[in-house]
């Protein structure tokens, strides 16, 4: 029982979450989570539709785009009804609440608590015309890319 | 002259026979133009009911009808045998022979005959009531066929109908139309919840070191480079007490719900992975999951 579980102390991930749907958001906070968990340090760059993950108005309404998503088994024909995204969203928040998952919100603080870093790109934020002041307060910084390789110098770096 | 009489008798006789045989024929000839005088107005009648079916048809959807007909060919491919279509090539042969029969002239120039001649061909001829007796068995066929036709119940729609003239479909060649075909898929599946966790983690150890002491929790606390103090023992406990009653390690969102701490705190108490630490220390297993 002396080997230790805990990682070497440098590493690190840098995660990149560029899309808002919930579906493609949950697997960036779950990651970096895992990661702090792990004893990893993480920080998670959020960009272009991503940052709807990180926008007080947007963050309790992410919904599940199943429209030329083939797993979803729903027929592209009948995913693009109108409704039938919100439904979709409901259907899977409501099995992640059966699993006790967090909400996209929990989860950010969750991540702010355990030590992960969230930062907003700052051209998407131009791009969409948003302020600081429009994110949730667990956002560390606006950051631009060169920024971002700054920062994940020695990370390893994950898309999503 | 006796032996020219004797001579003579045989040749009467004949004549005698041939004059009846032709009487005979003449006799059947009446019968034929007699028959035709009949059928006449039954034909015009056959021939109105004829038209009277193919309107109906028509209106009942031609183009169902040619859905139809076009595994008709096939039916009648695979329900007869080509005996059966020799058969049916020499019957073709027979009906236009008697079609041509009684089409000559001399049967169309026939006598003409009134109820009594009718009746005494019926008496007399066999052809006459071959042919009666045929006409009786169409029409006998024909009746039950109407009968049931009336029988359908109301309510069936052009299509069945059709079917049911038809006789057995084959749903290969042209399926019912079933119930709506098209389906909602199950959203459900959409949100399948398998989706959710994104990480897998192996399946632990399942048992709690048997011979942890507060003394060796110090130890293997001292190992991690920590100190313990009340808080880290407050946390401790209750991840003991949670595993004796449930057989899981808490992970770290179970920690903060049962030991009254926030994440923050567990990341503080135990700054490098705080869940591992904890299982460590306390001497449980390597908690799952991903929160």
């Amino acid at each position: 029982m002396t080997t230790t579980t805990t990682p070497a102390p440098n590493r690190k991930v840098a995660i990149i979450c560029s899309h808002g749907g919930l579906d493609e958001v949950y697997p960036s906070l779950i990651l970096a989570n895992a990661a702090r968990q792990s004893g990893i340090d993480a920080f998670i760059f959020f960009t272009f539709w991503g940052l709807d993950a990180i926008t007080e108005r947007k963050v309790d309404h992410l919904h599940v785009n199943v429209v030329g998503q083939p797993s979803s088994g729903m027929p592209t024909m009948l995913a693009g009804l109108p409704g039938m995204e919100a439904l979709a969203a409901s259907m899977m928040k409501k099995s992640m609440a059966e699993l006790e998952l967090p909400t996209v919100r929990e989860m950010l603080q969750i991540l702010d608590e355990s030590g992960a870093e969230l930062y907003a790109c700052e051209l998407a934020m131009k791009m969409f015309k948003r302020t600081k002041e429009d994110l949730v307060p667990q956002v560390k910084d606006v950051i631009t890319a060169g920024d971002f390789y700054d920062l994940s110098e020695g990370a390893q770096i994950i898309f999503t | 002259m006796a032996t020219s009489t004797t001579d003579l008798t045989p040749v009467l006789e004949r004549l005698d026979a041939l004059a009846a045989k032709v009487e005979l024929l003449a006799e059947r000839q009446r019968a034929h133009a007699e028959l035709i005088e009949d059928m006449t107005p039954i034909a015009r009648e056959v021939m109105t009911t004829a038209i009277g079916k193919l309107d109906a048809m028509d209106r009942a959807g031609y183009f169902d009808f040619a859905a139809e007909a076009a595994g008709l060919a096939r039916r009648v491919v695979e329900g007869f045998s080509p005996d059966d279509v020799r058969q049916l090539g020499d019957s073709i042969v027979g009906m236009l022979e008697t079609v041509r029969a009684v089409t000559r002239p001399d049967v169309l120039d026939a006598k003409p005959i009134g109820l009594f001649g009718a009746a005494r061909a019926v008496r007399k001829d066999d052809d006459v009531q071959k042919g009666l007796a045929v006409l009786v068995e169409m029409l006998r066929r024909l009746g039950h066929r109407a009968e049931e036709e009336a029988a359908q119940p109301a309510a069936l729609d052009k299509r069945a109908r059709l079917a049911a003239m038809l006789g057995p479909r084959r749903a290969r060649l042209l399926p019912a139309p079933a119930a709506p075909s098209i389906t909602v898929t199950p959203v459900a599946r959409a949100a399948a919840p398998a989706r959710a966790p994104a990480c897998a983690t192996p399946a632990p150890a399942s048992t709690a070191d048997p011979d942890w002491t507060r003394a060796a929790g110090e130890q293997l606390a001292a190992a991690q480079g920590l100190t313990l103090t009340d808080a880290h023992w407050v946390v401790l406990e209750a991840a003991r007490a949670d595993f004796a009653a449930t057989q899981v390690s808490p992970n770290i969102r179970r920690l903060t719900q049962i030991a009254g701490v926030t994440t923050k705190d567990l990341y503080v108490l135990f700054p490098k992975a705080p869940g591992r630490t904890i299982a460590l220390v306390a001497g449980l297993p390597k908690p799952a999951g991903c929160l």
